[in-house]
């Protein structure tokens, strides 16, 4: 199995945000987590990316250990995390983001290696040419439209080499044809790079056009995993989450 | 080439032609101004690059000073009391200084921001009681004779030609290290620090040790301004190392151009140089107009007076298509 998530466990204080979590991924594979505010979702990526520890259990990458490493190493190992606000660098252009994501793939971030390393126009040009995004190479990314701004990020990660991307709300804020632009990406990632997806999201729209396995979280715990329309018909679930005006 | 660069170019001409126009005492007068501004280059470099605003820029300065004149009076047990290893070991105890507080301050509680700064204030006041209150080191009157640098031909440092040459050529040295560093893949990932240190650590940099390491080599250039500023005068004192000085420094940064090192450069010569003409034309007032020129180019020149004329811009390969 890719990615193994066993029995995950996280508390702040007195709240229990996660209650033991457990789920896997297949390699290449597209998942999404749904669940209302406050389920844990944002805790489990925390965890999953090294921001957080967690206070027991268990996550493995590809049969090595995840959970409790810090973040620049889980990078390392091919986690790849496009945060929630939709960002780049906003003072820096598009090929200077280019350049620190070659140089996090060739130095995996190591400062002598850093050092030493040349850079490449050529390869930041050919990059960006793949991704389309030529005509915005010398502009600043606090300036590019909101979709671009998307794409540049998620370019990042993939040019870093990440196998396993995890993207945090990825459609927050935009609009519908924006939404399915973006659906449209990551099934392309997908299917170009081979790389593994794990989505949070609760924008039930996106969830069903994007029509990959779910795992429904409440509560810090995970109460159903399965397709769009098995999901949406657990009572359970209906109840707990999706409520009335969902369904 | 940039015109710009070549601006830059330009101004080292010029400097290095100075001795063609100025007189011996008008030269060592100038040539300190030269060390004020390798101290704000080395704010820049922090500040511009990784958005650090360090006020303990004179804690490196002072050490670097200290340091030299230690070493080159035979201060230090076990060490030759010979003023090149002293400007050596300057630069070397600027850098640990600067790695030190790096170490504590990144790694310790990963201060960011206006916290950082707090702690750099509080770490220049100790470093200034520090120096006024341990006599070995000459405490308030601080050390005094410190030796001139011995140069090849029989000079030394104290000849006012070859102490400009001198400092000159330190200064060009540190320019072009620091250039050299901003303008390499290193500098680049340095500025995406800047913008967001969460998401470079999400993609693989151990933020914490580019942020000490940058703040190490702008403490070594700072201490070696240091050193040079101990040859210069002959004598260093607690004023050299304490809070005084690093907002000193902070202001000739800012009113240059707090991210290019050749506008910091002459943000430093300039301010002293006005300092210096309005003390002699209005005395006591002198402080109370260069405060409210340093609110109004603040305000109205968020990149400093030069900022914006003297930015190198970027390495041929990051130009656009």
């Amino acid at each position: 199995m890719f990615l193994t998530v066993r029995e995950l466990k996280k508390s702040f204080g007195g709240i229990h945000a996660l209650q033991g979590v457990s789920f896997k991924l297949d390699a290449a594979e597209i998942k999404c987590i749904i669940g209302p505010n406050g389920c844990g979702k944002s805790t489990l990526f925390n965890i999953l990316t090294g921001v957080l520890a967690p206070d027991s259990g268990t996550a493995h990458l590809d049969g090595t250990q995840i959970s409790g490493l810090p973040a620049h190493r889980v990078s390392r190992l091919g986690i790849g995390r496009k945060f929630q606000v939709p960002g780049v660098l906003s003072d820096l252009t598009v090929m200077e983001h280019m350049e620190i994501a070659l140089a996090a793939r060739d130095t995996d971030g190591l400062l002598l290696r850093t050092l030493g390393w040349r850079g490449g126009r050529a390869a930041i040009l050919k990059q960006l040419e793949t991704a389309g995004l030529t005509d915005y190479a010398g502009q600043i990314a606090s300036q590019l439209p909101h979709g671009i701004k998307q794409r540049l990020e998620i370019l990042m990660l993939v040019a870093r080499g990440a196998r396993l991307l995890l993207l945090d709300e990825p459609t927050a804020g935009m609009t519908a044809a924006e939404t399915q632009a973006t659906i449209d990406l990551i099934r392309r990632i997908n299917k170009e790079t081979g790389m593994a997806i794990l989505v949070i999201e609760h924008d039930m729209a996106f969830v069903r056009n994007l029509s990959c396995p779910l795992i429904v979280m409440m509560r810090g715990q995970v109460i159903r995993e399965g397709s769009y329309d098995e999901v949406r018909a657990d009572p359970q679930v209906r109840a707990a989450y999706l409520g009335d005006h969902h369904a | 080439m940039s015109y710009r660069l070549l601006l830059t170019l330009a101004i080292w001409l010029v400097l290095g032609l100075m001795p063609l126009a100025l007189g011996s005492w008008e030269l060592a007068m100038f040539g300190q101004l030269l060390v004020y501004g390798i101290a704000a280059a080395s704010l820049a470099f922090i500040w511009g690059e990784v958005g650090l605003v360090c006020f303990g820029q004179a804690l490196f300065f002072g050490t670097g000073a200290y340091v030299m004149a230690l070493t080159s009076k035979g201060m230090i047990p076990g060490i030759p009391d010979s003023a090149w290893l002293g400007l050596v070991l300057g630069i070397i105890g600027g850098a640990l200084a600067a790695a030190i507080l790096g170490g504590l301050l990144f790694f310790g509680v990963g201060l960011r921001s206006a916290y950082f700064g707090i702690v750099t204030i509080a770490a220049a006041v100790i470093g200034e009681r520090l120096a006024t209150n341990w006599r070995y080191i000459g405490g308030f009157n601080g050390l005094l004779d410190v030796p001139p640098l011995p140069l090849p031909g029989g000079t030394d440092s104290a000849d006012p030609l070859m102490g400009y040459l001198l400092v000159l050529s330190f200064a060009f040295l540190s320019w072009l290290l620091l250039l050299a560093l901003q303008r390499a893949p290193f500098g680049t990932v340095l500025r995406g620090i800047r913008c967001d240190e969460r998401r470079m650590l999400s993609l693989g940099f151990s933020v914490p040790v580019y942020k000490l390491v940058a703040l190490a080599v702008s403490g070594g250039v700072a201490g070696l301004a240091g050193a040079l500023f101990a040859i210069q005068f002959s004598f260093v004192s607690p004023a050299v190392i304490g809070l005084a000085l690093s907002t000193e420094i902070l202001i000739w940064a800012a009113v240059g151009g707090k991210a290019v090192l050749m506008a910091a450069f002459i943000g430093a010569l300039g301010v002293k140089w006005v300092e210096g003409a309005l003390s002699e034309s209005i005395g006591a007032y002198w402080l109370l107009v260069i405060g409210l020129a340093f609110v109004a180019v603040i305000v109205i020149f968020p990149h400093g007076l030069l900022g914006r004329l003297l930015d190198t811009g970027l390495p041929k390969r990051l130009r656009r298509p």
